[in-house]
């Protein structure tokens, strides 16, 4: 490991680092976390970047978000009202969960675009597209389950119908449509299991492929577009 | 560098790139935690459902046949002076759309100026259009020729 120029103008840092180096090699773990070959050529637009910027500021906001939302019909759209009108900054904090969450959905589809016009995809990073496209699934939804949430005409209509699409599909249809919804209608049921979803299995599996994606990226470094079999 | 040198007794190029730059971290990061620690806080605002007790004003300025919509414990609620039952209050919510209701002196009932709900302003029923619920009553007292709105 070569010595670097010390990023912090206090010693006792570097000295704090070097303690831990010693023991852990921290200093290998950051530097193959930070490092990754990148051709001269390549044009990322830093999509993909942008989409995890996206994604911390949804973990952010959503984590307090959840102080105050109630997943219960009676108490979700009240809550939704308090975090609007009470709490403070409570619309910011709301507002910027709702905004991002486009903008997260539309950078992940402008970085699957610029992966497929430059190829990228192509042999030997066939799986990092695989997870992207895992990536994409969870993050539409994340979209899905969210819109349930602030449990007003909107969301319980456009569930209604988004899960009849789901149970559109031949012969197994009706029993993916009663699954989604926790029983025949939307129901209090079908409000707790998109709450469960959106906050404890789609953060879990995000974070889980998200690693899987960044781990085969470094092992990779990115594709070279002017590289021509 | 020379014809710069009055300048830069005051604050080098250098100097003031890291101080810009020195203050922009600053700014940006104060404007995140700002709002999370704010958020994070207790909220102190009195919420409407825990609101007591308000004085609205005098029944001398609310003559019979008239109504006021007032904001109490940032709800609005309209207070009527009706020519069959004395002072009434209710809930200025429509119960169709969540419009605020407004008082249609002429014709003397509650009218909601979305969907021309309409309401009667003794009892707070549906008289017609598309409403499927009353206006919810809001406890009113008035004492000494003053009006007194919400609270147990």
């Amino acid at each position: 490991m070569q010595k670097t120029a010390s990023l912090f103008p206090w010693g006792w840092i570097d000295r704090l680092i070097d303690w831990i180096d010693v023991r852990v090699g921290i200093r290998q773990i950051v530097s193959y976390a930070l490092h990754v070959t990148i051709p001269r050529s390549a044009h990322t637009f830093y999509l993909g970047g942008i989409t995890l910027f996206f994604f911390g500021v949804q973990a952010i906001t959503g984590i307090l978000l959840a102080l105050y939302y109630h997943p219960t019909p009676e108490a979700a759209y009240d809550s939704i009202l308090f975090i609007m009108n009470e709490v403070n900054f409570g619309w910011l904090i709301r507002s910027i969960h709702a905004w991002s969450a486009n903008l997260m959905i539309v950078f992940c589809v402008l970085h699957l675009l610029r992966v497929a016009i430059q190829g990228a995809y192509r042999p030997p990073r066939e799986m990092t597209w695989l997870v992207g496209i895992a990536l994409l699934l969870l993050t539409l939804g994340f979209g899905f389950t969210g819109y349930l949430l602030p449990w007003d005409e909107r969301a319980f209509w456009a569930t209604t119908v988004g899960t009849q699409i789901a149970g559109s599909v031949p012969l197994i249809g009706g029993y993916i449509q009663d699954f989604l919804r926790g029983g025949p209608d939307l129901s209090a049921l079908t409000l707790s299991r998109f709450f469960d979803v959106h906050v404890l299995v789609l953060p879990v599996a995000l974070v889980g492929a998200l690693l899987i994606h960044i781990l085969f990226i470094h092992q990779q470094g990115l594709a070279d577009p002017e590289e021509r079999e | 560098m020379t014809e710069n040198s009055a300048l830069s007794d005051v604050m080098s190029r250098r100097g003031f790139l890291k101080w810009a730059l020195g203050f922009s971290v600053v700014a940006t990061i104060a404007g995140v935690v700002v709002p999370v620690i704010g958020y994070l806080w207790p909220p102190t605002r009195q919420s409407a459902a825990g609101g007591g007790r308000v004085q609205v004003g005098w029944v001398k300025d609310l003559p019979v046949g008239q109504a006021k919509v007032l904001p109490v414990n940032d709800k609005p609620v309209i207070v009527v002076n009706t020519t069959a039952g004395g002072v009434k209050a209710f809930s200025a919510i429509c119960t169709h759309l969540g419009c605020v209701v407004e008082w249609n002196a002429s014709k003397q009932f509650i009218q909601c100026p979305c969907h021309d709900g309409r309401f009667n302003p003794t009892t707070g029923a549906v008289i017609s259009g598309p409403p499927p619920a009353p206006l919810p009553p809001v406890r009113v007292a008035v004492e000494n020729d003053q009006i007194f709105v919400g609270g147990a």
